[in-house]
């Protein structure tokens, strides 16, 4: 037998850094987000906010609104037509408030103008009086029984509990113990493009909705029950979103321009002001974090009990997920044997806190990450030891008493970034006497898809009659590349280039749910649900070619929209000649996939269970220069090493690396959203070019059995190291630790000045 | 924000160079560039972001300069050269860098594109080949929350090396 010939090879889409879908028409300025969208006869919206942090609503007065120029409708609670509530886990959200506000920036009224400026003008005109109540902005006062209630059910959003061994005695044998309190704070999301939407109902009557979403089947079935319509009556279409991270998984936009349009029966349009954004849109979750670790004296950790108080604010979002997250992920990456670990999130008067990159995690790691620098000192230990001492490992068991399989790369990240760390450490440069350089490790584990529940996707792939192919993913491409990835992964398996594939996204007229895009999910799962759908797409294709070219099945192959008989690659019929032949033979030319991570609920007391199929690692080195003097701190260096399992488009995965730790930096440094106080990016600031160190992305492949081409995920966990590696090398530079983030001047400032007297 | 449709009480006249073409429209003097380029011109490749200067996401090019167009007011761009991103593919340099912007990955979300494109044009239209720092002061004034700034930076100087090869073959 001879070798292949050239037109045999595989295509190799997978592994390739294909350039994005959706890039040329973005640098173009042709890319059409919601803010651009303009129909004939568009209507503009305004929502009117809660001043009040919580009160009852005793009249809302809009007569001199509706008199008022150019507007076309005020739109209270009473106009929706089905049920008041909405929310992707607890259904706990009114798009327009009833009897009472819960916080500042509560949707009250809705107003519809003929220009924006009429609709601006009529907002200022509706009178509303409040019966002002008491409030409550911590989360354990929240949790008294005398505090103020903020739901009828009362303040707890949810507690989680993860329990394994026996921690009480695995103390008692400890050689050390170290114990310590942490605080987060709030994040805003700040994605670039604030919100917005377009609703319109179109000619069959279905009430068409444009925005700027990372899971349009979600927003429809909230807007179905909001609106009391069938799903057939409305249909979902997410616009190039400028950005997500968790921000745009709640219901923003859709609700307002549903409601505004099915009673309008013309076009409506809204945009979030960037104020507007900042002040009722998600937040990452507050957490206080009370940490105890004990390790024998050779660095083995033996017992972990994390005790954590999560704010969610006035409403829930993804808040019960965020409980969860944090609990299961509290040991971070290492094998523990005794754990106790609670975490429990109240309401607040604060504003909501919902899903942001991460859910909880890189919050938890701050303190996990502390914790074992703590005890490397403790234990007179290098911190890179330490970690590689305890990581977990192929057969290992997490807290929740789930035995690893594969795929599991912890270490491998550590050893990458190692040599980094330890050049750092033994070359440190040479620097004014206020100038401090420090170098600090971090590292991560986090499980991909959602926590121990069903979360499966669905993908169709379609020959056409021409020989071409689409793709169907209800899979929404907020920036970070899930079109591209399931292109490639569809392309790979039928052996084509990934741009002969036509994509139809994210469009609950043409397309069934994918999920979320939350939980760095796409690849894997609907990756895999892609595999699937191609996959019988090919057995037909083969069956029906072998046929064909009068061959046996097992001797034909796929390649660039031919089957070919192998060996004899001008004995072929196309893809197009295969549609014929299917149509009139009546084979199905559409083939569906579906994929469900493998995972098993968590038990309520112990937490035991398998919360996830997969999990990404992660590690990350920070060089730092300190200023003594003013508290400024000059991230030099970040080394990220990713265990991604595969990288289907590499540079995709380098892209997500960079902004992960750019945000991370943010994080760790500057970003802190003060409720009540912040208004917009001229008090809230996120890292700017000049902010930006050297990154060196290092990708590390521990292949994932059940991964597409072993592919696990990255998108949240680029983030989570950054923030705990910068810490940890302010604490080096320093000689004191900093336990609250983020490090701002002030805190940088008070740690040095600590550091100097002791 | 955009879209406001002003009913103006007074209007001036303007007349400006707009992506290589001549325009000519009347004005409410307290109108911004931005709402004119998206709102009266259709040109909504430029984005707003902010409103208030502080994340770039509008900047065009006037006279060869990059600025916030959420912060100019329309009658400055009168007798004024404007690009728009619209206007960047006629261009040598804007095809250079929206070829080295997509080889290099720098666009994720894309909603600051357009503003990163012509904060980076301006750059190169005033120096070819700008060393890195010149690159990082060129575009802090932009943000991007996806991508992290590695990729757009390459990019800028992959464009500069093309540009300067275009050039030296003129």
């Amino acid at each position: 037998m001879t070798g292949k010939s050239s037109n045999e090879k595989p295509v190799d889409s997978v592994g390739q850094s294909v350039i994005r879908v959706g890039t040329l028409e973005r640098l173009a300025g042709n890319a059409i987000f919601c803010a651009d969208i303009k129909l004939p006869d568009m209507a503009f919206l305004v929502a009117v906010r809660s001043q009040s942090h919580h009160a009852l609503i005793k009249s809302v007065n809009y007569d001199k609104a509706l008199d008022s120029q150019g507007c076309l409708g005020v739109f209270t609670s009473r106009h929706i037509p089905g049920k008041n509530r909405f929310g992707i886990i607890n259904k706990d959200q009114f798009l327009l408030a009833e009897e009472k506000v819960r916080c500042i920036g509560d949707p009250i009224a809705l107003v519809a103008g003929e220009t924006l400026l009429a609709a601006q003008r009529a907002a200022r005109l509706v009178e509303i009086t409040y019966q002002e109540l008491p409030t409550v902005f911590n989360p354990e006062e929240a949790l008294r029984v005398d505090a103020p209630k903020i739901h009828e059910s009362g303040n707890l959003l949810g507690r989680r509990l993860v329990r394994k061994g026996n921690p009480e005695e695995a103390f008692r044998i400890s050689d050390v113990v170290v114990e310590r309190y942490y605080e987060t704070g709030h994040v805003e999301h700040c994605y670039i493009e604030p919100d917005a939407g377009v609703a319109f109902v179109d000619e069959n009557g279905v009430l068409t909705i444009f925005a700027s979403t990372q899971n349009p089947h979600y927003d429809l079935k909230d807007v179905c029950d909001l609106l009391n319509l069938e799903e057939t009556k409305v249909r979902i279409i997410q616009s190039p979103t400028g950005g997500g991270f968790g921000s745009k998984l709640d219901l923003n936009t859709q609700g307002f321009t549903g409601l505004a349009a099915w009673h309008l029966k013309r076009p409506v349009k809204m945009v979030y002001t960037r104020e507007e954004a900042f002040l009722c849109t998600s937040k990452r979750h507050p957490l206080r974090i009370w940490y105890k670790t004990g390790a024998s004296k050779d660095g083995r950790l033996l017992a972990a009990d994390v005790r954590i108080v999560g704010d969610t604010g006035a409403y829930a979002s993804y808040g019960m997920a965020v409980v969860t997250r944090s609990a299961v992920h509290a040991t971070g990456p290492y094998e523990i044997p005794n754990v106790n670990i609670e975490s429990t999130f109240a309401y607040t008067n604060h504003p909501m806190a919902g899903a942001m990159r991460g859910f909880g995690v890189p919050q938890i790691a701050f303190a996990h990450e502390s914790q074992m620098d703590l005890l490397a000192q403790a234990l007179n230990m290098s911190p890179v030891e330490i970690r590689l001492r305890n990581s977990l490992r192929v057969g290992s068991h997490t807290a929740t008493g789930q035995q690893l399989q594969a795929s599991v790369g912890i270490a491998k990240t550590i050893e990458s970034v190692k040599p980094y760390h330890d050049k750092a450490k033994s070359n440190p440069p040479v620097l004014k006497s206020h100038h401090k350089y420090g170098v600090g490790i971090a590292s991560m584990f986090y499980g991909i898809g959602n926590t121990g529940v069903q979360n499966p996707s669905t993908a169709q792939i379609e020959l056409n009659r021409d020989g071409s192919i689409t793709l169907f993913s209800g899979a929404a491409d907020i920036g970070q590349g899930s079109s591209t990835v399931l292109a490639q992964i569809a392309a790979q398996d039928l052996n084509l280039e990934p741009g002969m594939i036509n994509l139809v996204i994210a469009d609950t007229g043409k397309t069934t749910s994918a999920g979320a895009t939350s939980a760095s999910r796409q690849t894997y799962i609907s990756g895999n649900a892609v595999l699937e759908a191609t996959g019988k797409l090919k057995e037909v294709l083969l069956t029906h070619a072998a046929n064909k070219l009068k061959t046996s099945r097992n001797t034909v192959g796929l390649r660039a929209g031919f089957a070919f008989e192998n060996g004899n690659h001008d004995h072929k019929v196309s893809f197009g000649e295969l549609a014929s032949i299917m149509t009139r033979t009546g084979t199905p030319l559409k083939w569906q996939g579906f994929f469900d991570p493998d995972t098993t609920p968590l038990d309520p007391q112990t937490g035991a269970g398998k919360p996830y199929a997969t999990f990404a690692f992660a590690s990350h080195v920070a060089e730092v220069i300190v200023d003594t003097y003013t508290g400024e701190v000059e991230v030099v260096r970040i080394v990220a090493a990713h265990d991604v399992g595969k990288a289907i488009n590499p540079e995709n995965v380098r892209g997500q690396i960079y902004g992960g730790v750019v945000m991370g930096l943010g994080f760790a440094l500057m970003e802190e959203y003060i409720a009540g106080k912040t208004e917009s990016l001229k008090d809230y600031h996120i890292p700017t070019c000049a902010d930006v160190p050297e990154i060196i992305p290092i990708i590390v492949e521990d292949h994932e059995p059940s991964g597409p081409f072993g592919a696990k995920g990255v998108g949240e966990p680029a983030l989570i190291p950054t923030a705990p590696a910068i810490l940890n090398a302010i604490s080096d530079a320093l000689g004191s630790r900093i336990y609250k983030l983020p490090a701002s001047l002030e805190r940088v400032l008070a740690a040095s000045i600590l550091s100097r007297e002791s | 924000m955009t879209d406001i449709h002003k009913e103006p009480m007074e209007s001036v006249s303007i007349t400006f160079q707009l992506n290589a073409e001549t325009v000519t429209l009347s004005v409410d003097p307290s109108e911004s560039a931005l709402i004119v380029l998206r709102d009266r011109l259709g040109l909504t490749g430029t984005k707003e972001g902010c409103g208030i200067g502080e994340c770039g996401a509008c900047s065009i090019i006037v006279d060869g300069k990059a600025v916030n167009s959420c912060l100019t007011l329309a009658p400055q761009l009168d007798g004024r050269n404007v690009m728009t991103v619209e206007g960047l593919s006629d261009t040598p340099l804007g095809q250079s860098l929206q070829k080295a912007f997509a080889e290099t990955g720098s666009v994720q979300c894309g909603f600051c594109a357009p503003g990163i494109l012509m904060s980076s044009c301006a750059l190169l239209l005033s120096n070819p080949e700008p060393t890195r720092e010149q690159a990082i002061e060129a575009i802090s004034g932009n943000l991007c929350r996806c991508a992290g700034y590695v990729q757009v930076l390459g990019a800028i100087q992959k464009a500069s090396r093309i540009s300067s090869i275009n050039d030296s073959q003129d």
